[in-house]
C-alpha cells in the first residue's frame, strides 16, 4: 500500500500516491523492473466523473511518449488519456472491459489502465514529476476547477 | 376456371398482403392466395410476438426496478400462461385488421397452398381437398422465407428449438444457448435473461449482429451484455448438437481451431432465414433464381414478363418494413406504374436491451466506398430524458460526408432507439445535412434531442457534453 499525500480542495479530497512519478495531465507511472505500469490519478477520475466505458491501445501497440494509450467515456466527458511513458502496450488491465469503474473506486491500484514495457524510462521518468511536484500543481489545478463551479 | 383477375398475389405475409391492398387501391381486381394466416412470419412468429414478449420482459425489468423511481411494488413475477395469452391476443387481433382490410378493400382471400402452373395461372390446393386454377393478367409471387437449417449434427435433438418454438415458452430453461448472434438470436437472449434463464450465444463471425448495424455499436452492445452476466463467445464455429447428460451440449471450432463446448438445457438455433423458393414451380415456367432467393430488377420484376417477386423471397433484407416497401412497388408496377426500389432508409432495427437501430451506411461502409468522413457521436448519458428513464447506456452515432455534412448513417443504441431512428431515416432519404438536424429544434426533454446534439456536434459545437 502506497502512502498518500491529501487535499481538500471545496469539500472534495484528491490523493496523490508517493511512490510513483506523474504527468502533468495526471496520469502515473510505477515502474515495476522494466515495465511500467500507468494510470489516472485520483484528481484526474474525479473532475471526470464516473467511467462508463474505458478502452486501452491493445497489447502490442507501439507508443510514443504522450501518445493517447486510452480512451475513458465517463457519464460527463470523453478523455483522451496521453500515456506518460513511451514503449509497447505489453498488458491492458483485464478489468476495463466488464468494471473499468475500478477507475472511480481505485486510481492507484486495481484501476491501473496498462503495463507498458519502456522504451527508455530513465528519460521518460525525469521529464515527469515526482509526487511532492504533481501534489502541488494538482492542487492548484483543482482550485482552479472549484473557482468555474 | 374463373374469370381471370387482374392481379394474383401468391402469400399474404407482409409483402403479400401489403401488394393486394395498394393493388385494390388502384383499381385491380385481386385475389391473395394464403396457406396459414394472413400477415406471414412477421404478424404470426416473427416481429409481433417477439415484441409482446420483449414489452412484457421489459416491464418486468422496471418494475423490479421500482424502486429506483420511487415506487413499492415488491413481487413482479413473470406468470407464463397469462404472457402466452397476451401474445396471441394481440396476434390474433392483428391478424384480424389484416383480414379486415383486404375485405373492405375487396380482394379475394384464398386460403390453399399454391404454386405456379404457368406464367399467368397458379394451381392452389384448397385446405377443403378441392385444387382450383386462378388466372391473372399480372402474378405477385410473396412466399416468404423459412427458418435456415444449416447442415449441423443434432439440430432436430429434442430441446433444440427455432425461433418459432421459442415463442411458446411453458417453462424457463435454466441455461440457454443461443446459436447465431443476429437479431434474432440476441432479442430472444434478452427475453430469456429477464424470464431468468443464464444465456449464451454462440456468433460464428467476429462480431455481434453482423451486417445489421455499425460495427462499434454492435462491440458496445456486446460488452453491456456481459457485464450483465450473458456469456458471449465470437468466432465460434459450432459444429455439432449432442444430448449431455439431462441437458444438450453444442460443440464449436473458435477462430485457431480449437474446440470447446459449452452445455444448455435448451439451444435455440437462430441461424438465419431462407427465401422460400422450393416446391412453387419457379423453374417449370422459367422464373429465375439467384441462389435460394428469386432473382428481380430494380422494378421487383422476375425473369417472366408480368410475374413480380417481394420480400424476403428475393433475399437481401429480410424485414416486414422493406418487404411492404416491395409490395407496394410491385403491385403499382403491376398496376402500370413504373416505380423502382429504393432501400437508401431502409431501417434495421433490433429490440435488445438496449434497443439498436441502424439506417444508411455504417463507418466502414462509407469508408469502403470512399468517402471522405466525419463521426458525431452523443452518449445517451447526457440526454435527461434517458436519465430519467434510468436507461443511460448507449449513444447516437452519425456518419457525415466531411465536405458537406450530409447525413450518410445514422446509428443508435439506447432507449427508444427503435422509435427513434425514423429521424435518421428521414434525414437519410432526404439527404439532409448534420447541419439540418441540428438546426431542426428538437423538443426538451425528449430522447431525440439526443440526435441533435450528435449533429451539432458536426461542428464541434456540441453542448451538453464536454467535449475536450
Amino acid at each position: 500500500m502506497p502512502s498518500y499525500l491529501e487535499t481538500t480542495v471545496d469539500k472534495f479530497i484528491f490523493k496523490v500516491a508517493t511512490d510513483r512519478h506523474y504527468s502533468p495531465a495526471g496520469v502515473w507511472a510505477l515502474a515495476e523492473g522494466d515495465r511500467i505500469r500507468i494510470g489516472m490519478t485520483d484528481f484526474l477520475q474525479q473532475l471526470n466523473g464516473d467511467v462508463a466505458f474505458a478502452e486501452v491501445r491493445p497489447e502490442g501497440t507501439v507508443l510514443g511518449t504522450g501518445d493517447e494509450v486510452a480512451l475513458i467515456e465517463t457519464i460527463k466527458t470523453n478523455v483522451g488519456v496521453p500515456s506518460p511513458v513511451g514503449g509497447t502496450v505489453a498488458e491492458v488491465n483485464p478489468a476495463m472491459e466488464l468494471s473499468p469503474e475500478a477507475i472511480n473506486q481505485d486510481p492507484y491500484g486495481a484501476g491501473w489502465l496498462a503495463l507498458i514495457d519502456a522504451r527508455d524510462w530513465p528519460t521518460d521518468r525525469d521529464a515527469l514529476l515526482d509526487a511532492q511536484a504533481y501534489f502541488e500543481l494538482m492542487t492548484g489545478q483543482a482550485a482552479e476547477e472549484a473557482k468555474k463551479r | 376456371m374463373t374469370e381471370p383477375y387482374d392481379l394474383a398475389v401468391l402469400g399474404g405475409g407482409s409483402a403479400g398482403y401489403v401488394a393486394a391492398l395498394r393493388g385494390a387501391q388502384l383499381g385491380a381486381r385481386a385475389v391473395l392466395i394464403e396457406r396459414a394466416r394472413v400477415g406471414g412470419t412477421c404478424l404470426n412468429i416473427g416481429c409481433i410476438p417477439t415484441k409482446a414478449l420483449t414489452t412484457s420482459t421489459e416491464l418486468l425489468r422496471r418494475a423490479r426496478r421500482a424502486h429506483e423511481f420511487g415506487l413499492a411494488i415488491s413481487t413482479a413475477a413473470p406468470d407464463l400462461p397469462a404472457l402466452m395469452e397476451y401474445k396471441q391476443g394481440a396476434v390474433d387481433a392483428l391478424v384480424g385488421g389484416v383480414e379486415h382490410l383486404l375485405s373492405k378493400a375487396g380482394v379475394t382471400l384464398l386460403r390453399g397452398t399454391g404454386h405456379l402452373a404457368s406464367p399467368t395461372t397458379l394451381q392452389v390446393q384448397r385446405d377443403t381437398g378441392a385444387a382450383i386454377s386462378v388466372s391473372a393478367h399480372q402474378l405477385i409471387l410473396a412466399p416468404g422465407s423459412i427458418t435456415a437449417r444449416p447442415p449441423i449434427p443434432g439440430l432436430d435433438l429434442p430441446g433444440v428449438i427455432s425461433s418459432t418454438e421459442a415463442l411458446d415458452i411453458s417453462d424457463v430453461p435454466a441455461r440457454l444457448v443461443v446459436v447465431g448472434g443476429g437479431a434474432i438470436g440476441l432479442e430472444f437472449a434478452c427475453i430469456y435473461e429477464a424470464l431468468g434463464s443464464r444465456v449464451t450465444i454462440l456468433e460464428m463471425l467476429p462480431t455481434l449482429l453482423p451486417g445489421a448495424t455499425d460495427e462499434g455499436l454492435a462491440q458496445r452492445l456486446a460488452l453491456l451484455l456481459r457485464r450483465r452476466g450473458m456469456r458471449i463467445v465470437t468466432g465460434a464455429q459450432v459444429d455439432e448438437i449432442v444430448s449431455s447428460g439431462s441437458g444438450l451440449a453444442a460443440t464449436y471450432r473458435d477462430t485457431k481451431g480449437a474446440r470447446s463446448r459449452i452445455e444448455g438445457d435448451r439451444i435455440l438455433a437462430a441461424l438465419g432465414r431462407w427465401p422460400n423458393t422450393e416446391g412453387l414451380g419457379l423453374a417449370e415456367v422459367g422464373v429465375k433464381l439467384n441462389g435460394r432467393a428469386i432473382d428481380v430488377d430494380e422494378h421487383l420484376a422476375t425473369s417472366v414478363p408480368n410475374v413480380w417477386a417481394i420480400g424476403d423471397a428475393v433475399g437481401g433484407m429480410m424485414l416486414a418494413h422493406k418487404a411492404m416497401v416491395d409490395g407496394r412497388v410491385a403491385a403499382e408496377n403491376a398496376c402500370g406504374g413504373r416505380r423502382t426500389v429504393d432501400y437508401r432508409s431502409v431501417p434495421k432495427v433490433i429490440f435488445t436491451r438496449p434497443e439498436v437501430a441502424s439506417v444508411g451506411l455504417t463507418e466502414t461502409q462509407a469508408r469502403q466506398q470512399g468517402a471522405d468522413l466525419k463521426v458525431a457521436q452523443f452518449p445517451f448519458s447526457a440526454n435527461p430524458r434517458a436519465r430519467l428513464l434510468g436507461e443511460m447506456d448507449g449513444l447516437v452515432k452519425l456518419v457525415c460526408e466531411a465536405e458537406s455534412g450530409v447525413v450518410l448513417g445514422v446509428h443508435l443504441m439506447g432507449p427508444h432507439a427503435t422509435d427513434l431512428i425514423a429521424e435518421g431515416a428521414l434525414a437519410v432519404q432526404l439527404g439532409a445535412t448534420a447541419d439540418d438536424l441540428a438546426w431542426t429544434t428538437h423538443a426538451h426533454p425528449t430522447l431525440p434531442e439526443a440526435l441533435l446534439e450528435a449533429a451539432l456536434g458536426f461542428r464541434n459545437a456540441t453542448l451538453h457534453f464536454q467535449t475536450r
